[in-house]
Formats: C-alpha cells, structure tokens, sequence
C-alpha cells in the first residue's frame, strides 16, 4: 500500500506538471500566433495598394517608375537594388565567410580559435548602424578617393559594408557544419595519403555542403533584410543602377526613406506595405529552401 | 640508436604529384591564415577607428545632456537611458515567454506538425528584417491600437524579433544538462516539471545567462525596428528621462541613424562620432561581460 | 627487455622497423620503448587487453598521430630502411605508402565508385577508363566487386557495414600502398562480415604487408603470420603466432592467452 501523505503529494505533484506543461506548451503556441498576426497584418497592408488602390501587380514589380503621386509605385528599381545588394555581399562575403569556418573547424590553434570566437561575437553584437558609420565615414572616402566615384556612395559601398556583416553568420554556421563531419572520415582521407587542403576540399566540404549552403542562405537573407547600414551608404537614388559605383536603393532603403513622410492610406504608404510583405514573403521563402536543404541531407 | 640509412632505399615519393600537392596544400593554408587573421585584424580597425573618431567628442555633457535639435552641444543622456530601459522592458517579455517556449520544444515536444511548425515560426521570425518587424509594430501599436511611438511598442516588436535566439539558446542549454541528470531526478519519483526545474534548469543556467547577456548586447544595437515603433524623438528638456512606457523613445542607435540623415545640428558627425563609439563600447561591455559571468557561473554550478 | 628482441629467424626481409617507439598524449605515456620488426608479406597481429597502446602503436606507423594535437611520438619507424619521423619527410607521402583501414567503416558520403576513385584522384590520375579499371581492380581484390558492380553510382553509405568496410579496404588497396594497418577491421561487424574480412586477409599478404590490431585472440590465431603482445604501453613479446599462443616466453603473454586478464 502507498501511504497517503506520499499520495496527496503526488497528486499536487501532478497538477503542477499539468498547469507548467500547459503554460510552456500556451509560450509555444505563441511563436505560431505571432508569426501569423504579422503575415496576416503585413498581408492586408500589403495587398491593399492591389485591392484598393486597384493596382496591378505587374505594375508595382514589372515597373521601374516610382511615382506614386501618379499612381504608378513601380519597385523593380528597389528589387533590382536589393538582389544586386545582396548579390555583392555573397559573392564577397560568403567564399571569406567558408574560408574562415574552414580555418576555425580545422586549422585554428586553440588559443587562437579561443581570440577569434569572441571576435567574431563582437562583429554579430555591432549594430547595423555602426556599420553603416564605418561605411560612411571610413569606406566611403576612400572609395570616392580611389576608384573615381563622385559621391563614393553606393552598390559596391553598400555591397562591402554588408559583405562584412553577413561574415560572422557564414563563419559560424560553416564552422557548425564542417565540425559536424565525423573525424573518421577525414582520418579515412589523410590515411590515403590526401594533403589537408585536398582532404578539405574533396571530403570535407562535399560532406558538408547541406550546412554551407544554409549558411550561405541565411546569410542572404541577413543581406537582403539590411536596411539602415545600406541607406546610409547606397545614395538613395529609385533607379536601376548603372554601375557599381552608382547611386542606387533598395527595397529596406526605400521603406526607411520614405515612411515617415507617408500619408496615412496614400498610395506611397501602401507601396512601402506592398515592399515591406514582398520581404516578408522572400523571409519566409529563404527558410523553406534552408529546411529543405537540410531534409535533402538527412536522407 | 639510428641505423645509418642505406643509401639504396626507394624514395618516399614515388611516381607521384606530391609536391604540385604540397605546394596546392601550402597555398590555401596560406590563404586560410590570411582569411582568419584579416578578420581579427578588421575588427581590430573598426575599434581603432571608432576610438579615433570618438574619444574627443565623449565628455560627461555628452553622456548626459538631452539632445539639441537645432544647435550644436546636444548630448546624448536620454537616448543611454532609453536604450536600456527598452531592453529591460524587451527582457522582462522575452525572456519568459523565449525559455518556456524553448523547455516546451526541448523537454516536452515530440516531433510531429505543431513542433515543426512552431519550428519554422521561429526561424521565419528570426529571419524578418528588422523594418519589416518595425512595419508590423507601427500598423499594430500606431495604427491599430493608436499608442503613437512608444517605448513598449519598441519593446514588444524588439520582443518578437528576438524571441527565436533566445528560444535556440535556451534548447541549447538545456541540450547540454547530461541524460542521466534527467533519469536520475525522474527514478526518484519526480516529474518531469520537477525535475526541469529542480536539476535541468539550475544545470543550464550558465549557458542561459551567457546566452541571454549577449542577446541584450544585440538588442540594444538594434536600430531600424525601433524607427516607426519607438519613434525618433524624446521628450523635451529634465522629462526626457521618462519611465512612462507609452512615451516615445529614440534609443542611441536611432539617434545616430537620426542625427546622420534626418538631424539639422550643425555638429552631426560630432554626435554620430560619439554615438557609434559608445555602441560599440556597449556591445564590448556585454560580450566581456558574458564571458566572465558564464565562466564564473559554471564554476559556480559544476563545483569548480 | 629481452622479449622484445626480433624475431630470430624472419622468414622474410623486414618491411617496417620499429625502434624506441614511445607515444605521449600530453604527460601520459602510452607506448612505452616498443621495438619490433614487421616482415614483408606476412600479416603480423597485435593483441593485448583495451587500453593496452595497440591502436595508439599502429597509427603510430604511418603517422596518424600527426592529426592530433597534443600527441607527440618519439623513436624510428622505418619503411625499406627509411624513416618516417626522419627530418624533412613528408607523412602525406608516407600515408601513400602505407595504407589504413579504420575500426568502424568510414567511406565518404560520396557514391561507390568515388570511394574507390578517390585516392588515385587525389594523387593525380585524372584518365576516366584508367580511373574505371583502378576501382574495378581494387574491388575485385576486395572480393566486393561482384556485390556492387552494378551500383558503383549508388552511394557508399547504403551498403551493409561489412560491405563497407571491404569498400574501405578496396579503397586503400586503389592507391597501391606497400602495407596495410587495419585498427579492428572487423569489430563493427557481424560474423558472416567478419569471416569474408577475415578471408580478404589472407588473400592480401600475397600482395602486402599487413598489420592488424584486433581484440580476438581467435582472429590473431586465425589470420597473422606473426603476433606481438601489448600490456599497458608495453610490448611485452612478438614471435610467430604459433610460438606466442602455444609457448609464450613471458608470464604476462601466457596469463593473457589464458585468459586470466580481462
């Protein structure tokens, strides 16, 4: 027999484990709530330049003519400028990014690996807007004094300042995916008589290649998300750019720019909403390709 | 001892590319050093830059002072204050509801639809751009709710972004408290609530702490989220350090985004100076910080 | 240590010379003045309880311990007179020579045919049909031709763990090594695996020399020419296998064999 005072306690005990399971599973349940009250705000927002300005989709994202006085608030100018951005920082940014992963996860002498974490930590924790101060005052100059740009503002400043915030994501999480190859399989390599570098490039980034590519993904979206440190250094100028040193601006730029001044229901206000849901949308897309990049690596 | 070595001994490298290898392996361990030391080196500029740019301009007045709107002398006193009253505010939300959410996914949720979709609705969150977040406050607080810019409209967006890294941290921590620290609570009748908050949780704590100090080190930077939500203005004069939640609250990064593109003080790039020195000596304090206390805490909690 | 002279009378000339052989993981020392001859074409065992120094002993040989940090070897191994720890030498090339399989199978998550590929890639042979009739040898003396032939494009990792570790084996015997260490091929696998592994042996010592740590007295027994005895970092005793199981020189190799240790 199970004496009662054990019972009674037990029982408490119980109904404690429900009510705590209750309120973590409710904190859960959360994160779904939030996630859709801000695609379904974004949403009704967004569609309203369609729906109530009757506005056609083509015209807002087939058209480079960013007039929205004159109902025509084309934003290919700003989706050019941001893939462009983003195209940049990746190209830049993401073979660094690889390369200093690749350092941390095989070659790093611990006390060095032991400097550079925290290093790396301080890159994540500057705000963006330092950044974009560096950007300005440091890139910038000397960009104007070398490379013959007028201004020294624009793709190319926009696209090193954020080639270097997208650094520490790529770092961190190539570093993540070249530690998660078995060792064996790197032994298995040298054992053959492979040079580390062959050893690396033939085993180990194959073998990691799900996570690199989620590492590359994220860092996109890091880079297509950036607004404040890309304005203060891209010139702000709604046309397709021409060039690399070219003045241009881009779908968060263009939010930040102008949306203070937007009238409440105007069709400038809508537009920014419409730009604001078409990043959401790319958010979300970018995390469906990275989950699907690694299902296809679990298989 | 060491046999002399026959001189008729087949050399090691036989019919072989080895030293086109060698020479591709010394490469790239090159270029890899150079890769890893410019990053070093980087952030070594960056901080040398900004104190050359800022020592001068960092006085008392200047930490201080309320800001000028017009002429030159402004401080930056309000925006330190309202920089770190939003993220105690962003703490007080996000920290509850992130660990709970993080226990449930970690201890509790067994794979199926709603982990996983609870699992893409955090990293999609953790994937919004901070002004698309910022949109999303202005049209629930400002426009719905009609708060205008408020210092917990700020929180709360903040709250939402930041939720998913504090949930990752969380299961990380707990990730890390030993399987049979669990068994051994569970086989002396404790339930599973019992034994997370009575042996997982107190195990975790030094990863939690370390975790939740550099999140704060990142909330306090952010900048574009606050624009429409906490709005870029303070109260005028002694009233600009205010506890009210629903006051407008321009945090520093804002004020130096601010000060650069909108300000008409003549001595911007003085106070943008000044304004980006102090963030990054912010963000300094928090990440040495989190180092020591996570060191000392797990000392503390593993007995040394 | 009179026990660890050579073998008396090697049958054959020696292909590896071990001399003064220690191993440190940091302060501990784990191979303890270990000196032995390996003979050409002959498989040699090495056998002693765990923890014994054995798998440290045997990566020892074509510098494995390289990859680690915080592991430092002392005293000679040489290959034909050669040594490998010598001054100037490179343990990429060395690697080439002597060839390793692991405990567990450890192919690359790539298909069959660029496991087999994979090292003579590496070494510069780039001819496509060359590169076909090398992974067409090394499985057919793996005795795993037959299984795979018609999937060399599949991946490695959907074969069965004895598959794989003759997939392993092939992939080593592809870069045509001088010896083959094999560190407990066959302890990740079942019986039936582990009697083709076992039979593979044999076949191989024809072409190679073999070096083969293993847990199984039985296996020592059954496969190696010759049989050395390693007792906490020490290498007690090596003589052929027939003279270490049946009349051991030493006290110690006699309790082993009889199992009065664990």
């Amino acid at each position: 027999m199970v004496g009662p005072v054990i019972a009674t306690h037990s029982s408490r005990a119980h109904v404690q484990e429900s009510i705590a399971r209750g309120v973590l599973l409710a904190a859960s349940a959360f994160v779904i709530l939030a996630m859709a009250a801000i695609v379904v705000y974004l949403a009704s927002e967004g569609l309203r330049l369609f729906f109530v300005d009757h506005i056609s989709p083509l015209a807002f994202l087939g058209s480079a003519a960013f007039e929205p006085d004159s109902r025509s608030p084309g934003a290919l100018a700003f989706i050019v400028g941001s893939l462009a951005v983003t195209f940049f920082a990746i190209v830049m940014g993401g073979p660094l990014g690889i390369a200093v992963g690749i350092f941390l996860s095989q070659l790093a002498p611990p006390r060095l690996g032991s400097i550079m974490k925290p290093a790396i930590e301080i890159l994540v924790g500057i705000p963006s807007v330092v950044y974009g101060w560096l950007g300005l005052t440091l890139l910038a100059p000397l960009i104007r004094l070398h490379l013959g740009s007028q201004t020294g503002f624009g793709l190319l400043t926009a696209g090193i300042v954020l080639s270097i915030m997208i650094l520490p994501t790529v770092i961190s999480l190539s570093e993540d995916a070249l530690k998660s190859v078995p060792v064996t399989i790197k032994e298995a390599s040298m054992a053959l008589g492979a040079t580390r570098w062959q050893t690396i490039f033939h085993v180990l980034l194959p073998a990691a290649r799900s996570g690199l590519t989620v590492a590359l993904i994220l860092g996109i979206a890091r880079a297509i998300g950036e607004a404040l440190a890309v304005q203060m250094v891209i010139g702000n100028s709604a046309v397709i750019p021409q060039g690399l040193l070219n003045p241009a601006a881009t779908l968060t730029t263009e939010i930040v720019t102008d949306m203070g001044s937007a009238q409440q229901g105007s069709v400038l206000q809508h537009s920014l909403f419409s730009m604001a849901f078409l990043l959401l949308l790319i958010a979300m897309a970018l995390i469906t390709l990275v989950r699907w990049a690694l299902k296809r690596s679990a298989l | 001892m060491t046999a002399t070595t026959p001189s008729t001994a087949t050399p090691f490298v036989r019919k072989d590319n080895a030293s086109q290898r060698r020479l591709a392996d010394a490469v790239a361990t090159g270029l890899l050093w150079t890769a890893a030391l410019g990053i070093v080196l980087l952030l070594a500029v960056f901080i040398g830059y900004l104190l050359y740019l800022g020592a001068h301009v960092i006085s008392w007045h200047f930490l201080t002072a309320p800001p000028s709107e017009i002429s030159a002398g402004g401080g930056i006193g309000p925006e330190i204050f309202n920089s770190f009253y939003i993220l105690v505010l962003t703490l007080i939300f996000t920290v509850p509801v992130a660990t709970a959410a993080g226990i449930y996914l970690q201890e509790y949720a067994r794979p199926g639809l709603f982990n996983s979709t609870v699992q893409f609705c955090a990293e999609s969150l953790a994937t919004i751009p901070s002004i698309v977040m910022g949109l999303f406050g202005l049209i629930v607080f400002v426009q719905v709710l009609h708060w205008h810019f408020t210092a917990l409209g700020g929180a709360l967006a903040l709250t939402l972004l930041n939720l998913p890294a504090l949930m990752r941290v969380t299961q990380e921590g707990l990730a890390s408290v030993p399987q049979a620290l669990r068994e051994g609570s569970m086989a002396l009748g404790a339930t599973k609530w019992q034994t997370i908050r009575r042996v997982v949780l107190p195990g975790s704590i030094a990863p939690l702490t370390t975790g939740i100090i550099l999140i704060a080190g990142r909330i306090i930077g952010e900048t574009a989220v606050l624009i429409y939500t906490a709005g870029v203005s303070v109260s005028p004069g002694r009233s600009a350090f205010n506890w009210n939640p629903f006051h407008p609250a321009e945090t520093l990064s804002v004020h130096l985004w601010y000060t650069h593109s909108e300000g008409l003080v003549p001595d911007a790039v003085d106070i943008g100076n000044g304004s980006a020195l102090v963030l990054l000596l912010i963000v300094l304090v928090f990440n040495i910080s989190a180092r020591i206390l996570g060191r000392g805490l797990s000392r503390h909690f593993t007995g040394k | 240590m009179l026990s660890t002279e050579p073998v008396t009378t090697p049958v054959r000339a020696t292909k590896l010379e071990v001399k003064d052989l220690n191993v440190f993981y940091g302060e501990f020392q784990a191979i303890k003045d270990a000196s032995m001859d390996v003979p050409e074409n002959r498989v040699t065992a090495l056998i002693g309880p765990s923890g014994c120094g054995k798998s440290t002993f045997i990566r020892a040989l074509n510098r494995m311990h390289d990859l680690s940090p915080g592991v430092t070897v002392k005293g000679h191994v040489r290959l034909d007179g050669q040594d490998i720890y010598g001054k100037d030498v490179d343990p990429v090339t060395i690697r080439h020579r002597i060839g390793m399989v692991f405990q567990r199978p450890n192919p690359f998550p790539k298909t069959i045919y660029e496991n087999v590929v994979y090292g003579p890639k590496i070494h510069g042979l780039s001819d496509r049909r060359k590169l076909a009739e090398v992974c067409e040898r090394g499985l057919r003396r793996a005795a795993l031709w037959d299984e795979v032939k018609d999937r060399l494009n599949e991946s490695a990792l959907d074969l069965s763990g004895g598959q794989q570790q003759r997939l392993c084996i092939a992939r080593v015997l592809a870069v045509e090594p001088e010896v083959i260490l094999m560190d407990e091929p066959a302890s990740a696998l079942d019986p039936i695996a582990t009697s083709k592994i076992e039979d593979l042996i044999g076949e191989l010592k024809r072409d190679y020399t073999v070096v083969i740590v293993t847990h199984s007295m039985q296996q020592a027994a059954r496969i190696s020419d010759f049989t050395s005895f390693f007792l906490l970092g020490d290498l007690i005793e090596i003589g052929t296998t027939s003279e270490v199981f049946t009349k051991p020189k030493d006290k110690r190799t006699e309790d082993y064999i009889t199992g009065r240790y664990g």
